[in-house]
């Protein structure tokens, strides 16, 4: 008893945690045993258990690895894209400052706005297939990158540039001994923040004028009343984002443990 | 010598407004006299500016604002009375944060977007549809907000106000609350961002007014100038809500400016 007592002390936080998430899902699964749903409602309910049946049965027939593989072509092309040009951007913007004020308007007024009210231009521009979807995630996912280097280079100790600058160093030395290695956490927690906004154009991208891709398989499910399929591709995505960004906070707790985390900022 | 001191003092806002009415002009005048325009694929400053006058004097703009902020003010509230109490009882209960955190925290990393088409097939393209989509994404951040700020409450003002003989009522009026609001303005600037997207999916994927329907009807009928003004309105709409929230972040805790990434 006492050790099982103490058991239960030592690991209270993943039981109850764990057991949380099973105790909803054990819920869930059992709603229809002992509640007869209206025919209307019935329609749109689902339970565990037919969702991974229809995760099996998806991922048997191809269809997972299909939309899967679109969906990951724009993911990585449009974070690659933005992290080409979010990061010198961000540099260069951090060290100016008269290339700082001529872009902070863009920037604040871009950032503000979330970029999907631009689909339906770019949809117009780039046609329905992958590029208007590889833009609209690297215009997700370009401002996070930029704005965080930004601020890592901002937050660069003056005293360490001038004693570098001191021994003769050239702006580009500057950059590569102490810029860029200090701003380096910034840059890794703006990536995390950056994969969150692609992913988000990535779902999004795909509702909208397209043929192919998890975001489309899951719109065009709903609009069928396969619910089921619906949440096969919620999953899905929810795995990604999870495995990605928990991947990229284990590389930043390990680069910046001085650093509090103050708040979440997904 | 006057003109020189000014520019030393409004450098910044001076460049950033020359810069803005270099490029208006320059789009312009490039498509007025170097490339011919065309209207289906683009469209030039004077060209919204018209559309603009257009739509706010006989036309939908402000019909469709208020319906979009109808249904954001009502998503937007509920996870404000949802999500504070929320946060603040996991900050403040041990075994509720045990219990919590880890469910949450998979919801507030996982792009909820994608449920969007469900919703709106289960609660309608009208108001209710839009206004859950926008408590869904709204809510986490005033959750893990508000989460953080009671966890960040001085435990030692928290002994003082107790040793003083302090009451339950004094703790919560007199530290805990205190130490969490410039957490929650951060948060509100967060879920304004969300709450935003959630609007827009709401209303390109179905809706038949509002200012994310206008602007994809525009786009899907080629009437660009009135799709720039729909994507402007809300642009402005977004940038006047995120600086007031900043503003008032750093009125409330002068300390922590520029210290959180956005």
């Amino acid at each position: 008893m006492t050790t099982l007592k103490s058991f239960y002390n030592e690991k209270e936080p993943y039981i109850l945690g764990i057991g949380f998430i099973a105790l909803l899902i054990l819920i869930w699964e059992s709603t229809p045993l002992w509640l007869t749903l209206p025919r209307g409602m019935a329609l749109f309910f689902t339970t565990p258990s037919k969702i991974a049946g229809a995760f099996y049965r998806l991922l048997i027939n191809g269809e997972i690895e299909k939309h899967s593989y679109v969906s990951a072509v724009a993911f990585l092309v449009g974070l690659g894209l933005s992290i080409l040009v979010g990061l010198p951007l961000g540099l260069v913007m951090g060290r100016s400052r008269t290339l700082d004020a001529l872009l902070d308007p863009y920037v604040t007024a871009l950032n503000a706005t979330p970029r999907i009210v631009w689909l339906p231009l770019l949809i117009l521009w780039f046609g329905i297939g992958i590029w208007s979807k590889i833009v609209i995630v690297f215009a997700g996912a370009v401002f996070p990158m930029l704005i965080n280097t930004y601020v890592g280079v901002k937050n660069v100790d003056r005293v360490l540039v001038n004693v570098v600058r001191s021994f003769g160093a050239n702006e580009w030395q500057v950059m590569k001994v102490v810029v860029l290695p200090n701003s380096l956490p910034y840059i890794i927690a703006g990536l995390r923040l950056a994969i969150g906004r692609a992913i988000l154009g990535v779902v999004v991208g795909e509702f909208f004028g397209s043929s192919k891709g998890l975001g489309y398989m899951i719109a065009s499910a709903a609009t069928n009343y396969k619910v089921d399929v619906v949440f096969v591709g919620v999953a899905i995505f929810m795995g990604f984002s999870l495995i990605l960004t928990m991947s990229v906070k284990s590389l930043e707790s390990r680069l910046a443990t001085w650093r509090p985390e103050a708040t979440k900022t997904f | 010598m006057k003109v020189k001191e000014y520019y030393e003092e409004h450098q910044r806002a001076l460049l950033g407004l020359s810069s803005f009415i270099f490029l208006a002009a320059a789009w312009e005048l490039l498509l007025t006299y170097v490339v011919p325009l065309n209207p289906f694929f683009f469209t030039k400053p004077s060209l919204i500016a018209i559309a603009f006058k257009e739509q706010a004097l006989g036309g939908n703009l402000w019909h469709n604002l208020a319906i979009s902020s109808r249904a954001f003010i009502w998503g937007f509230s509920f996870s404000v009375v949802i999500g504070i109490p929320l946060g603040a009882v996991m900050g403040w209960r041990r075994r509720v944060e045990y219990a919590l955190d880890p469910f949450l925290t998979a919801l507030y990393a996982s792009p909820l977007v994608a449920i969007a088409p469900l919703l709106i097939v289960v609660f309608g393209v009208g108001l209710l549809g839009k206004a859950v989509l926008v408590f869904l994404l709204a809510v986490f951040p005033f959750i893990f907000n508000t989460f953080a700020g009671v966890k960040s409450a001085d435990p030692l003002l928290i002994n003082v106000v107790r040793s003083f003989g302090g009451k339950e009522r004094d703790l919560y009026l007199k530290v805990i609350l205190p130490s969490t609001l410039p957490y929650i303005a951060a948060g509100t600037r967060l879920a304004i961002g969300r709450g935003l997207v959630g609007i827009i999916v709401g209303e390109f994927y179905a809706a038949s007014e509002g200012i994310g329907f206008a602007i994809s009807q525009a786009g899907d009928t080629y009437r660009l100038p009135e799709m720039f003004v729909g994507i402007i309105v809300l642009s402005l709409v977004a940038v006047l809500l995120t600086e007031v929230m900043r503003k008032l972040e750093i009125t409330l805790a002068p300390w922590r400016a520029g210290e959180e990434i956005r």
